[in-house]
């Protein structure tokens, strides 16, 4: 088997070597001429797939006479440039039939997704840009500047020239490729791992689009599933020993509902905890400093807690020590307190003054909130008596917000500024559970004074009645 | 009476002749027959009105106009001035007893024909009284802002607009501007609380004094009767106590009323929001809305709407001077017609406010 597939290639490099030796312009030019182009042109794949000068420049292989063989006549084009190299290009590579005569598979669509890309103007990129010319490879072939390796190198040659760049998006960072130097993934890929995330791993080959336009397969709610076809592959990360449920963790976490099912963009995505083009896992110190760039507050509060001098000193991951990181749920109360749920006891033990704080705080939350509905059902109730409770109802509006704060001054591990940040929720709801019980009362005292005056009407009309009749009587 | 009673009774009656208005008191008497319970009618009606004057000018000590004020204010009322509730509540229900009562007196007087000669400019000057009425109604509608009195008052100001030529500007000054806004709501204020009743209070005047001079009317059957065979009460004090007890019984219809169905305020007046569905007028209206919404849009080359008005207004007039014309009854003869007549708009009244509610 082994000497058949030796012969066949043999045999099949023989015959398109003998191919393009009755090629005009080759041999001209490599005789003759001894240009660069036709120095390279051997090493490249549509040479070794008999694809002629001709095929690409136009003109007529078969001629030895230059003056037929590259007329205008016989279709010479000479250099393409722009938009002509492209159309050069698509005489191939937009048909199937011509593209399964070569026996490729590579999909003929690529110049209409590029055509839609960021890049698909021709006075950015066309084909050769990135493939280059007369050195064409494939893919695969470690040499080509698509290859893994050199393909991180080839993008930043654009991306990483602000004066360039400045041409067409002065906004745009010129640092990804530093950024992607420091990035397990650029670490990875310098040492020759070619299964780590290149650009076009992320950003897409052909159809690249900013990462802002949903199109894209780095726009905020698209990129978790794009680092999940890697990072939720079990058998593709097999030889990193890091978990591959992230995504899956993440989806239902408060930030995945967030961003993959509410369609929120300000939640966030894989990149804004990890980086994106620097990706890391961000490291124990500088938890609380990432979910801090939108939880600001929260980690404010933390930083001036106990908590954050003892957790650098044990190196324990602050926010991810209670919260989680992939699987954050929203909060509950249950995390505060001493009960079997809570996240306090697994640090802090009975008699510990961190044990007390814990439990106070979550005591006074708890009454606030069950007094907080105590005194909705009382208004309900008023209302539902046809009293007018709109003010205690306005006057309520405020305990949420208060709660809110208190939820977020359990940060800080202190009790007073705790007490000092829920006393006036507990203020608020004492007047409005007084206005709902004083409008239950006057429903009352309506119903009694108007028994009353009833009463004294009733007694009036009757006192007038008998008066009426003995009035009449004497008559 | 002791001494200084007496005293003081003698030295107004030097200066204002007092004596002999009791004596005319004590002599009047009220005719007494099967339908004298319809004579109750009136003094019902006076009675509410005193209450909503009295709550009227209670209302006035809180209530401020203005689009940003008018809402909040009957909300303070209500919640939180002492007893606001109830006098908003009762100025509500009386308004619309009184309407009741007034219509009630109106038809008990007609087919009771007490409308006949001498007592002709009676029974006009009542007639201008329900119009006064109803429009004491309609301003005061929409003096609490709320979405239901604007949406109300906007559907009701618009037919003016379809009377031909003059409709648009006259719906102008009425609203006081394109639409109805804060400027209608002054307006309407202006008129609910100033000049309404100076005309109401006058014309009532009128109205009292005319049945003072002329007494209450007999039943035109009384005429044929002997002289000993009609029977009197004395006004002094057997009707006047009659009265009394009715008007107090009615005083605890109102707060059982104002306890028990408190009048809702429902919400701000928002004149961007859609109108609520099934927006209607209040049911006194109702069966001249029902009449323009079931006309066509065009009778007789004339717009269905002001159609509409001018038969009503025809119809209003010819009711207003039915003294006048109905001469049968003056002579002394019986009238049917008046009687099928007074039926039939009866009925139609009554038919179209039950249309009213039930359709849509």
């Amino acid at each position: 088997m082994k000497k058949f597939v030796i012969l066949a290639i043999v045999l099949f490099t023989l015959t398109f070597a003998l191919s393009q030796g009755k090629d005009g312009c080759y041999n001209c030019h490599k005789d003759a001429v001894g240009d660069k182009a036709t120095e390279l042109y051997p090493k490249d794949v549509h040479f070794k797939l008999g694809v002629s000068c001709a095929d690409c420049h136009g003109g007529d292989k078969t001629s030895d006479d230059m003056e037929v063989a590259m007329s205008k006549g016989k279709g010479f084009i000479g250099i393409p440039k722009g938009d002509k190299i492209i159309d050069v290009c698509l005489k191939c590579h937009s048909n199937e039939m011509v593209m399964k005569k070569f026996g490729s598979n590579i999909d003929v669509n690529q110049f209409k997704l590029f055509k839609a890309s960021v890049h698909g103007k021709s006075e950015i990129a066309t084909c050769v840009t990135c493939h280059g010319v007369h050195n064409i490879k494939k893919v695969n072939d470690p040499t080509s500047p698509v290859y893994p390796t050199s393909e991180v190198r080839l993008c930043s040659k654009c991306h990483s020239d602000a004066n360039y760049m400045k041409k067409f998006n002065p906004a745009l960072p010129t640092d990804q490729f530093e950024k992607y130097k420091t990035s397990v993934h650029g670490q990875r890929i310098l040492k020759g791992d070619t299964k780590v995330a290149t650009c076009s791993d992320c950003h897409s080959a052909h159809d690249i689009f900013p990462a802002n336009d949903p199109r894209s397969t780095v726009f905020a709610s698209t990129l978790p599933k794009t680092c999940a076809r890697c990072h939720s592959d079990a058998n593709y990360m097999r030889d990193y020993k890091i978990p591959t449920d992230q995504y899956e963790k993440y989806a239902q976490s408060v930030h995945g509902k967030a961003l993959l099912e509410k369609g929120d963009l300000s939640a966030p995505a894989c990149n804004d905890c990890h980086g994106n083009h620097g990706a890391i896992p961000p490291g124990v110190k500088s938890i609380s400093h990432v979910c801090g760039i939108c939880h600001a507050l929260n980690a404010e509060m933390f930083s001036r807690s106990p908590h954050a001098e003892v957790f650098e000193k044990r190196n324990i991951p602050q926010c991810e020590v209670c919260h989680g990181n992939h699987l954050i749920e929203r909060p509950t109360d249950e995390m505060l307190g001493i009960s079997t749920k809570s996240t306090c006891i697994k640090c802090h033990r009975e008699g510990e003054k961190g044990f007390e704080v814990a439990k106070q705080m979550r005591d006074m939350i708890d009454t606030l909130v069950m007094r907080t509905n105590r005194a909705k059902a009382i208004l309900d109730e008023a209302e539902f008596k046809g009293m007018d409770v709109s003010d205690a109802r306005y006057d309520m509006n405020d305990v949420p917000q208060i709660l809110i704060k208190a939820r977020t001054v359990i940060h800080t591990a202190n009790l007073d500024e705790f007490k000092e940040t829920i006393a006036p929720g507990y203020e608020i709801i004492d007047r409005v559970t007084k206005a709902g019980l004083d409008a239950i009362d006057e429903y009352y005292f309506r119903r009694w004074g108007l028994g009353m005056s009833t009463l004294i009407i009733t007694i009036l009309v009757i006192a007038l009645y008998f008066k009426i009749k003995q009035i009449e009587r004497k008559k | 009476m002791g001494v200084l009673g007496e005293k003081f009774f003698n030295w107004f009656d030097e200066r204002y002749k007092i004596r002999s208005f009791i004596e005319f008191m004590s002599h009047k008497t009220v005719p007494w027959h099967r339908h004298s319970i319809w004579y109750y009618f009136g003094g019902v009606s006076l009675f509410l009105f005193i209450i909503q004057v009295v709550t009227g000018i209670l209302l006035l000590l809180y209530y401020r106009v203005g689009e940003d004020s008018s809402y909040e204010s009957v909300q303070f009322i209500v919640s939180k001035v002492k007893f606001g509730w109830l006098i908003r509540s009762i100025h509500s229900w009386s308004a619309n007893l009184m309407i009741l009562a007034v219509f009630i007196h109106m038809f008990s007087v007609y087919f009771t024909k007490a409308y006949r000669k001498p007592r002709e400019l009676t029974w006009v000057t009542g007639f201008l009284l329900l119009i006064f009425s109803l429009t004491f109604g309609f301003s005061g509608y929409l003096l609490p802002w709320n979405e239901l009195a604007f949406f109300a008052t906007k559907v009701g100001t618009e037919i003016i607009g379809s009377i031909p030529v003059i409709g648009k500007e006259l719906l102008r000054i009425v609203r006081g501007g394109e639409d109805v806004t804060g400027a209608t709501l002054a307006r309407f204020f202006g008129l609910h609380v100033a000049i309404l009743p100076g005309i109401f209070t006058v014309i009532l005047f009128l109205h009292l004094l005319f049945i003072q001079i002329q007494g209450m009317s007999e039943p035109p059957e009384w005429e044929k009767l002997p002289p000993e065979k009609r029977k009197y009460i004395p006004f002094f004090p057997n009707f006047l106590l009659r009265d009394l007890l009715l008007w107090l019984i009615i005083l605890n219809i109102l707060a059982i009323l104002a306890v028990f169905f408190p009048w809702e305020l429902g919400k701000k007046a928002d004149p961007f929001a859609p109108a609520p569905a099934g927006i209607k007028p209040e049911w006194y209206f109702l069966f001249m809305y029902q009449t323009l919404k079931l006309l066509p849009a065009k009778v007789l080359f004339i717009e269905g709407e002001f159609f509409g008005l001018l038969i009503f207004t025809v119809a209003g007039i010819l009711w207003m001077l039915v003294p006048f014309w109905d001469v049968k009854t003056d002579k002394g003869y019986r009238n049917r017609l008046i009687n099928y007549i007074g039926l039939f708009v009866l009925i139609y009244m009554l038919t179209m406010t039950i249309l009213g509610y039930v359709l849509d």
